[in-house]
């Protein structure tokens, strides 16, 4: 191929293969971030991976390249239990169904979503054997008294969190003052050239 | 960074007269109190099959945006310019993913999509089929280009689809050190030799006229725009974008001492509108349907990058990971 970059030109002949093979497509991943020490993790969106552990590495690259957080955490999106959801007339907690399950406990993390157009905001933990019986039991600890539009449940056990020692990942991110408009001052050369005597 | 413009879909408007009157009339009535349509509520096939269409192109129009800038990176005048840049292109692969993403929402899986682009079938925006000769052009497209795509995304950011919508809030507050980045590099020429002026003024004659191009052509506002406006898929017309960009850069190109190659622009005081020669309108469509002068090689780069991946995709995966379309 003849370009004008030398490294577009110096690209190897590759066989056409016109239809590519069908399925080389990564899983989904949900991704959560916690913006400040103290506040609830918030969904922030989906990463494609082959796995839990790089989705966690796409996550931080996707959603914490440039505003710093203080943790983020990732799961497979067949691993998160959604209710119904509704138009606001009731709440969502409303729709799920009281269930007794037999099978041993574990602990669910709890989303909620408070307002329609933003996103799912962690309010806690429940510990219960099934995701329907996590989000019953979760109606009594943190929905009452308001309309919640949609609930998720996250097996604890199934998410990649970030440990204490990977916590320094976002630390140097303020240094990168190259990312940041504020580092971009024309205003000087601009009005130094304004002032300039025109020839 | 992004391809206004966008070219839709030429469905038949009586495609809606199937749908349910009832589910439509709430889906309307929604909008029209200004909420946003999530994944999971009803909406017309219309709907759905334009907002795939209009992300599908903007995450297309990021992917290949990053091809003539990219090429820079490596001869950009210094190390601060060389990190800059960088970081830009890094956050316009970026911005593709969370496109995807919104995309994906609506249930076209993201293969199809990257298969789409390389087969030729979905389209990007038409000023990335331009080349860029001199560093003076990658300046260019990170100032005016981005400088474009911000008018529209910060306009379709206030539209209905509310993926689209989180997507764009996100991506219009990374796009600001772009603006200003290449702002920083024109005003670096500017204040230059008359060396360096005259390479500026060289890449504003050359991308002027793909500039004009790049918000699409006037709409014919026709029963099917009416619609797209009314369910804020659409946020303006394209000749609303291309007024409101020049009214903000003209100005700040001007101020810099450069000529803008056509003779008829100016600001119209009766209507309050910019006046300019008409773009040609041809040549936007000859290029877009394959006949520009780098069409070839943008999808070529493409598809050697999407082959030359493949092995790393092979051996990362995993058979227990599914795909299924993400929740929001």
């Amino acid at each position: 191929m003849k370009s004008l970059d030398p490294r577009v030109t110096r690209l190897p002949e590759m066989e056409s293969t016109k239809a590519k093979k069908p399925l080389d497509q990564f899983g989904t991943f949900e991704v959560f971030v916690q913006a400040k020490e103290g506040k609830p993790f918030q969904h922030e969106g989906a990463v494609h991976a082959p796995n839990l552990e790089m989705a966690y590495v796409l996550a931080k690259e996707t959603f914490t390249r440039r505003f710093t957080c203080t943790s983020i955490y990732v799961a497979d999106t067949c691993d998160i239990f959604v209710s119904p959801t509704t138009e606001g007339n009731q709440s969502a907690y409303e729709l799920i169904q009281s269930e007794n399950s037999n099978f041993s406990k574990k602990t669910f993390e709890i989303y909620q979503l408070a307002k329609r157009g933003k996103q799912h905001v962690n309010v806690g933990t429940v510990e219960a054997g099934a995701p329907t019986e996590a989000m019953f039991l979760a109606k009594d600890l943190f929905g009452t008294g308001k309309i919640i539009y949609n609930v998720w449940a996250i097996d604890k056990s199934k998410i990649r969190f970030t440990s204490d020692e990977e916590k320094d990942l976002w630390l140097t991110l303020p240094e990168k003052k190259f990312r940041d408009a504020s580092d971009y001052k024309g205003g000087d050369k601009l009005k130094e050239f304004l002032e300039r005597p025109k020839q | 960074m992004y391809g206004g413009g966008n070219t839709f879909e030429g469905i038949k408007t009586d495609s809606i007269a199937q749908e349910d009157p009832v589910l439509l009339a709430a889906f309307e009535a929604r909008i029209a109190r200004g909420e946003k349509i999530e994944p999971t509520d009803w909406m017309p096939q219309l709907y759905r099959k334009q907002l795939i269409r209009m992300i599908e192109q903007h995450a297309h129009s990021e992917i290949i945006g990053a091809l003539p800038e990219g090429t820079w990176i490596t001869r950009a005048p210094g190390f601060k310019r060389k990190l800059s840049l960088m970081a830009k292109v890094q956050d316009e692969v970026g911005h593709a993913q969370l496109l995807y993403s919104a995309a994906e929402t609506l249930g076209k899986p993201r293969e199809q999509m990257i298969d789409d682009l390389i087969n030729g079938k979905s389209k990007y925006s038409n000023v990335f089929n331009y080349p860029t000769f001199t560093w003076a052009d990658c300046c260019f497209i990170s100032w005016l280009v981005d400088a474009g795509a911000i008018v529209n995304q910060l306009a379709n950011a206030k539209g209905s689809y509310g993926p689209y919508c989180r997507a764009l809030d996100r991506i219009c507050a990374e796009e600001s050190f772009h603006l200003k980045y290449g702002h920083h590099c024109v005003i670096y020429l500017a204040s230059g030799t008359q060396k360096q002026r005259d390479m500026f003024q060289e890449a504003l004659n050359r991308w002027w006229p793909p500039m004009m191009h790049f918000f699409g052509p006037s709409d014919k506002i026709s029963a099917h725009t009416e619609i797209l406006m009314r369910w804020k898929v659409k946020m303006g017309t394209n000749d609303d974008m291309r007024n409101q960009f020049l009214d903000m850069y003209v100005p700040k190109i001007w101020e810099l001492g450069f000529t803008i190659p056509d003779p008829l622009l100016k600001k119209n005081p009766e209507t309050g509108k910019w006046d300019y020669t008409e773009p040609d309108w041809e040549e936007f469509k000859r290029v877009i349907n394959g006949d520009g002068p780098c069409n070839k090689e943008r999808l070529e780069v493409r598809r050697i990058a999407e082959e030359r991946g493949r092995w790393v995709r092979e051996a990362l995966k995993t058979p227990s990971t599914k795909y299924i379309m993400p929740l929001a």
